[in-house]
C-alpha cells in the first residue's frame, strides 16, 4: 500500500483555493502544513508519494516552501525516524523548479513516473550521482558491484552509497542498495 | 500652485526617465497635474508607471492629484479596455473624456491592469493568465508550450516582490505587441509599485558589505546578479533567479528600475539598451519589465 498525497487536494484543504497553481511562499507554507497533517495517518516505513499531476503552475518560492522545507524537516532526521518522499506527476517545468530549489539547499529527492526509470532531482556528489545511475538502471546492486561498475575505490563507493542513503533516496536491504521508489 | 508633469507622447521604458524627471521636480508642489493629453501610446509598464506616480502623490498627502486623459479617443478607449482608468480613478481626479467601458481585454491584452497587494492576488493573476494566454502565446508568438508553463512561474515571482518587499500595493499588466526595432512580436509582463524599492529592502543585510558603494545600483546588482535576499534563509532569493533562468531559455529580457538606477539583462536581439544606469531621476518603488520575443521563423 502506498501513502500518496495529492497536492491539489492539500491546496484546496489548506487554502480553500479553487486554483491548481502552487504559487507564493505563504501558500507553500500552508500546503506544507497540510502535508504534515496528512503524514500523521501514514503507514510507517513506506515512502510518501507527493503527487503533482493536477498541479498547473509551480513557482520557485512555493517549491522551496513545500518540497525543500519538507525534506529539511522530515527526510533528514534522527536515524531510522526519517520520512522518505518520492515525487510523481511532474511536468518538465515542475521538475526544473524543484531540482533548482533542492540544489540551492543541497538536498535530493526521487522523482518517478509510471513506466519510467526513477530519476534524481537536486544535488548529490558526482560519485553518488554515478552510483544512483547504476542503481536506477539495475533496480538494485551490492556495494562491490557498484564499485566495479564505476571503477571506484571501495571507500569512495561506500561514501557515495552512504550519502544516497542519508539523503533518503536509496535504501539498504539485505546487503543490497535499492533506489527509493513507491512501486 | 499646480505643478504640471507632462507625460511623453510615447510612454515606454525609454521615455520613462523623462516622466520620472518631471515627477521628481514636483516634490514640493501643493497640487500636481499629470498631463497625458498628448500621449498617443503607453506600454503596459508606462500605464502602471502612471499609477505608481499617482500612488506616490497620494501617499504624500495633500490634494488628490489631477490626471488629464489622452485627447485621442482611440487612445482613451484602449487605456480603458486595458483596465487603466478603473484604477486611475482611485488615485487621480481624472479630467477629459473617459469612455465608460468595462475592462475587456483585446486579444493583445493578456492581462488588464490588475492590482497586487496580497498573496491571494498573485493566485488570481496567475490563474487568469494561464487560462487566457496559453493559446495566444503558442499560436501568435510560436512559443513552446513549455515557455507558457514557465510564464506563470515568472509572473508569480515578479508579483511576489510586491507582496513581500514593497510595503504597499502595486500593479501588473501583460500585453503582446510589436517590439520597436526587431520586427517581431513580444509578450511583455510589467509589474510595478511605489513602495520602498530594492535599496531599502536590502539595506539591513547588504549595505555593510558594499560600504561606500551602497546605493540603488548596487542593490539592484545584488538582487538580480548575485541573487541575494533580505532574509538569511539560504532558500530565499530564488524568485529573480527563476525568472532569469526562464528568460535565458527563451531569449528574453529583464529590466528593473528602482530609485535612481536601472539594471537590465539584455539578449542579442536588443540593440538599444544598457546593462546598468545610475544617477537617473528618482522614482519611488520598483518597476520590473520582462520581455519574451516570438520565436523567429527560419527562412525557407
Amino acid at each position: 500500500m502506498i501513502n500518496e498525497i495529492d497536492l491539489t487536494e492539500v491546496l484546496a484543504r489548506s487554502v480553500g483555493s479553487r486554483h491548481r497553481d502552487l504559487v507564493t511562499r505563504s501558500t507553500g507554507a500552508k500546503v506544507r502544513g497540510g502535508i504534515e497533517e496528512a503524514l500523521t495517518g501514514r503507514l510507517a516505513g513506506d515512502p510518501v508519494v507527493l503527487n503533482f499531476s493536477a498541479v498547473r503552475v509551480l513557482d520557485c518560492s512555493c517549491a522551496d516552501e513545500v518540497v525543500a522545507k519538507l525534506l529539511l524537516e522530515h527526510a533528514i532526521g534522527a536515524e531510522g525516524q526519517a520520512v522518505c518522499f518520492v515525487i510523481r506527476g511532474l511536468t518538465e517545468t515542475h521538475a526544473e523548479e524543484i531540482d533548482h530549489v533542492l540544489r540551492r539547499r543541497r538536498l535530493a529527492l526521487v522523482a518517478e513516473e509510471v513506466g519510467q526509470r526513477p530519476r534524481l532531482l537536486g544535488e548529490v556528489t558526482p560519485s553518488a550521482a554515478a552510483a544512483w545511475d547504476v542503481l536506477a538502471t539495475r533496480g538494485s546492486a551490492g556495494e562491490e558491484e557498484i564499485a566495479l561498475a564505476l571503477a571506484l575505490p571501495a571507500l569512495e563507493t561506500r561514501r557515495a552509497l552512504d550519502a544516497l542513503v542519508a539523503a533518503g533516496v536509496v535504501r539498504l536491504s539485505a546487503g543490497r542498495y535499492l533506489p527509493l521508489t513507491a512501486a | 500652485m499646480t505643478y504640471v508633469i507632462e507625460v511623453p507622447q510615447i510612454l515606454d521604458e525609454r521615455s520613462f526617465d523623462q516622466f520620472a524627471a518631471a515627477f521628481a521636480e514636483a516634490d514640493d508642489a501643493t497640487r500636481v497635474l499629470v498631463d497625458a493629453h498628448a500621449t498617443s501610446w503607453a506600454s503596459p509598464a508606462g500605464l502602471i508607471g502612471l499609477l505608481c506616480a499617482g500612488q506616490a502623490l497620494v501617499a504624500r498627502g495633500g490634494p488628490k492629484p489631477l490626471l488629464t486623459a489622452p485627447a485621442d479617443k482611440e487612445v482613451t478607449h484602449y487605456w480603458a479596455r486595458a483596465g487603466f482608468f478603473a484604477h486611475a480613478a482611485d488615485l487621480f481626479e481624472v479630467h477629459g473624456s473617459v469612455p465608460r467601458v468595462k475592462p475587456n481585454p483585446e486579444r493583445n491584452v493578456l492581462l488588464e491592469v490588475t492590482p497586487v497587494t496580497v498573496a491571494d492576488d498573485v493566485h488570481t493573476v496567475v490563474g487568469k493568465l494561464q487560462e487566457r494566454s496559453a493559446a495566444i502565446l503558442t499560436s501568435e508568438l510560436s512559443l513552446d508550450p513549455k515557455a507558457t508553463m514557465g510564464f506563470g512561474m515568472a509572473l508569480s515571482e515578479a508579483c511576489q516582490n510586491i507582496v513581500e518587499h514593497a510595503g504597499t500595493g502595486g500593479w501588473v499588466a501583460v500585453q503582446t505587441y510589436n517590439w520597436r526595432n526587431i520586427g517581431r512580436k513580444v509578450v511583455v509582463i510589467a509589474v510595478a509599485d511605489a513602495g520602498v524599492g530594492f535599496r531599502q529592502t536590502l539595506e539591513a543585510t547588504q549595505a555593510n558589505r558594499f560600504g561606500d558603494r551602497w546605493g540603488d545600483a548596487t542593490a539592484l546588482e545584488a538582487a538580480l546578479i548575485q541573487g541575494v535576499s533580505r532574509f538569511r534563509d539560504e532558500g530565499r532569493g530564488q524568485g529573480l533567479a527563476g525568472i532569469r533562468r526562464w528568460l535565458d531559455r527563451w531569449h528574453g529580457k529583464i529590466s528593473i528600475r528602482s530609485g535612481t538606477a536601472r539594471i537590465a539583462i539584455i539578449p542579442d536581439w536588443e540593440k538599444d539598451d544598457e546593462a546598468l544606469r545610475d544617477g537617473l531621476p528618482a522614482f519611488p518603488g520598483s518597476q520590473v519589465q520582462l520581455v519574451v520575443p516570438a520565436v523567429e521563423r527560419e527562412a525557407r
